[in-house]
């Protein structure tokens, strides 16, 4: 379904598809939506949330009767990624709550996926079992065991078909390799290795190896009073299996060639754009901080995220961004109270489309934002329960700053800090976008004409 | 927003602060001094309520220590500039960059939340609230709360020398074991040769030793005369006799009970001990 994928902005038009999750407005902690991701095809989407389950939704098989229905998601695992754990050695409670998941392309019959908490990764196989044995001779139906003694005939147990069930189990798990808090994993193009990163270092693991994994980052001082970077997000390039970018916490990149050394203490390029004299503030360096980074799918450029700014870097020229978005500028303004609440900590991520032609990241008041980086034009949309309707068109929002707030405009006091949309994932190859807004996840198409 | 481990109460003094950021924010006619105090003080609270928790946020430490160590040059550099305005009946030990033209700042912060309360001199501008809530901190107060907060970031890590584990069998590594890896710093001068594995780190799969409380394992042994800085035992052939017998105990690896890996080195090093013991007594 490539029609208008790719389009220009003013061409798509996005309709709400569905909502998962309840509409309590208690929002129970444990089902707060921690991370989303489409898997490669776009067939699955996962979710992660607080409490460490992982939900995996399928799309449905697109039917001639009911065109208007393009392939809803629907639930298709549910599983216990990770339980709540205590470190007795330094009496800390380890959450389990699932900061990231990461598909495996897929190889077999079977889906694999990474998902991650604090310290643990995990590899889990997703399986469908539709068949299953009968006619065993040592056992009856229920499992027992029959009598030897009783039983006279032999016979070949035979596969006949059962309902439909999908399992879950975890096949390798990845522990002990990470002192600080894993905020990234990537799986690399040559799908033997993938990386975990943490607030200062970066391992590289195989597959197959779950008690060892290769340091290919430290930036751990010797002094930890020294300490004035920490490292925010990591991923692999989607096509060289030996380069990697990582994120800092002082608006930084740094792009790494892991041919060139064991440990890539000492990078290949560093992205970073200087600071602009007239934006200074207190807050100028904790506003800088990444809180995302992603490659194009493409390969040819990056996209990083922090507080009020999306930028797109080309890997050929680290010295400034070659397009820089504005997220929400308005909130420039009212750093200080930000700060005090601890929203500026908030971490948003950021995502491409299939093409590379639109990005998109999320903001507070359940609204998030999509730039079309061909056209300039940039749209505000809200995932709320009101503009749920079955293929309602969503209304492009807009936040008024001072002076006079038209009608349907929203002044930038009444926004609410607590509806914060951090995680949104984006079809790899058709215009469906899954937002995440705190327990619910919505699903939005393009309209069909 | 606090971490786990301590429970927000709404007080007078978050009240204060949060028409005191808001204030920050609206009013353009607050003098930058003013200003920077405030956020300063904002800063210094976090450090000290993160101190509290049982694990700070490293991300958000550092974000803030770095946030004060700008405050903390920019006002160093203003002090060399001009004359520092010290109020009397600041304790002596303390100096109190006011560094505004206002004059006096009084304290109403609530104890268990500020650093340190230091009464100014008694021209006090009472009638401005902002003024009446900024607390006074020293350069010394904002260093070491920078410290503090960092040293307690650095934990303990469970890191053992991977020549001892190593597995032999199937389970070999497939990545070259001698390409270039980077000892750290602060431990060249403890590694034996045999250690070249600096940056490798070996994960403990055994996992069935968690639950156990180690310490109890280990109440029996009397671990002092392990306290050595190697962490990997070099083979030396025993010294000559006239030494006394505990110098080659020393240099065995500290025996600590941090992990189950620690517990085969010194199981191998009781056998060494005895070995060597048999050496020296010459039975």
């Amino acid at each position: 379904f490539l029609a208008g994928f790719g389009s220009l902005m003013q061409d798509v038009l996005w309709c709400f598809s569905q909502v998962k999750g309840t509409i309590d407005t208690g929002v129970t902690e444990s089902d707060i939506i921690s991370t989303v991701e489409f898997n490669h095809t776009g067939e699955l989407l996962a979710t992660g949330d607080k409490g460490g389950r992982v939900v995996i939704f399928q799309r449905e098989q697109e039917s001639k009767n009911q065109p208007h229905r393009r392939g809803e998601y629907n639930v298709y695992s549910t599983f216990q990624s990770h339980e709540p754990e205590f470190d007795y050695l330094k009496s800390l409670e380890i959450e389990e709550k699932i900061n990231k998941i990461r598909w495996l392309p897929q190889q077999n019959a079977a889906y694999f996926l990474l998902s991650t908490n604090d310290k643990t990764v995990k590899l889990w196989k997703v399986s469908e079992r539709d068949k299953r044995p009968e006619g065993y001779n040592l056992k009856d139906e229920d499992g027992r065991l029959r009598d030897p003694s009783m039983i006279t005939v032999l016979r070949v147990p035979v596969l006949r078909p059962m309902d439909l069930m999908v399992e879950a189990t975890p096949r390798r798990v990845f522990a002990n390799a990470h002192t600080y808090h894993i905020n990234s994993i990537s799986v690399n193009s040559d799908y033997e290795t993938y990386m975990s990163a943490d607030d200062l270092r970066i391992n590289l693991w195989n597959f197959e190896i779950t008690n060892q994994s290769f340091n290919i980052v430290d930036i751990k001082p010797a002094n930890m009073e020294e300490l004035t970077e920490v490292i925010t997000a990591a991923e692999f390039h989607p096509h060289h299996c030996n380069t990697f970018v990582y994120s800092s916490s002082k608006g930084t990149i740094r792009l790494c060639d892991m041919r060139a050394a064991a440990l890539c203490d000492r990078h290949a390029k560093f992205f970073e754009e200087p600071e602009d004299p007239s934006n200074r503030s207190f807050f100028s360096e904790i506003i800088s901080s990444i809180s995302d980074v992603k490659f194009s799918h493409s390969g040819r450029y990056i996209m990083t995220r922090d507080y009020l700014t999306v930028k797109v870097w080309d890997l050929n020229m680290e010295n400034r961004p070659i397009e820089t978005y504005q997220v929400h500028d308005y909130l420039r303004s009212k750093l200080c109270s930000l700060y005090e609440n601890d929203c500026i900590f908030d971490k948003f991520e950021c995502v491409w489309n299939g093409s590379d032609s639109v990005i998109m990241t999320g903001s507070y008041n359940n609204f998030f934002r999509m730039f079309d980086r061909n056209t300039k034009r940039d749209v505000t949309l809200e995932a709320s329960r009101e503009n749920s309707k079955p293929r309602a068109i969503l209304k492009p929002r807009k936040v008024c700053v001072g002076g006079k707030r038209r009608k349907d405009e929203i002044s930038v006091d009444s926004l609410d800090f607590s509806k914060k949309i951090l995680h949104t994932a984006w079809h790899p190859s058709e215009n469906i976008i899954a937002v995440a807004a705190t327990n619910n996840l919505y699903i939005f198409q393009d309209k069909i004409n | 927003m606090l971490g786990r481990g301590l429970k927000r109460k709404l007080s007078d003094y978050e009240e204060n602060m949060a028409g005191l950021s808001s204030a920050f924010d609206s009013s353009r006619s607050l003098p930058y001094p003013l200003k920077r105090q405030l956020v300063l003080n904002m800063c210094l609270t976090k450090l000290q309520t993160y101190k509290m928790l049982v694990e700070p946020n490293l991300h958000r430490s550092v974000l803030i220590a770095n946030t004060v160590r700008q405050i903390q040059e920019e006002m160093r550099q203003e002090s060399n500039q001009q004359p520092v305005n010290i109020c009397p009946g600041i304790a002596p030990a303390s100096h109190s960059y006011a560094g505004m033209e206002s004059p006096g700042i009084s304290l109403q912060l609530p104890s268990g939340v500020g650093q340190q309360e230091s009464h100014c001199c008694d021209v006090r501008s009472v009638e401005d609230p902002i003024e009446n809530s900024l607390l006074i901190v020293s350069d010394d107060d904002m260093s070491s709360a920078i410290s503090s907060i960092l040293k307690d970031l650095d934990f303990v890590e469970d890191i053992s020398p991977p020549t001892c584990l190593v597995p032999a069998g199937d389970d070999q590594p497939k990545f070259p074991e001698n390409t270039g890896l980077k000892l750290e710093d602060d431990r060249q001068d403890l590694k034996g040769a045999e250690c070249v594995f600096g940056s490798f780190e070996i994960s403990n799969s055994t996992s069935y030793l968690k639950d156990l409380a180690i310490d109890d394992i280990f109440e029996d042994i009397d671990t002092s005369m392990y306290d050595s800085d190697f962490c990997c035992p070099p083979l030396m052939p025993p010294r000559s006799p006239s030494l006394a017998t505990e110098e080659p105990l020393k240099t065995f690896p500290s025996c600590n009970s941090s992990s189950a890996n620690n517990i085969q080195i010194c199981r191998t090093d009781l056998s060494e001990l005895d070995h060597i013991m048999e050496i020296l007594v010459g039975s």
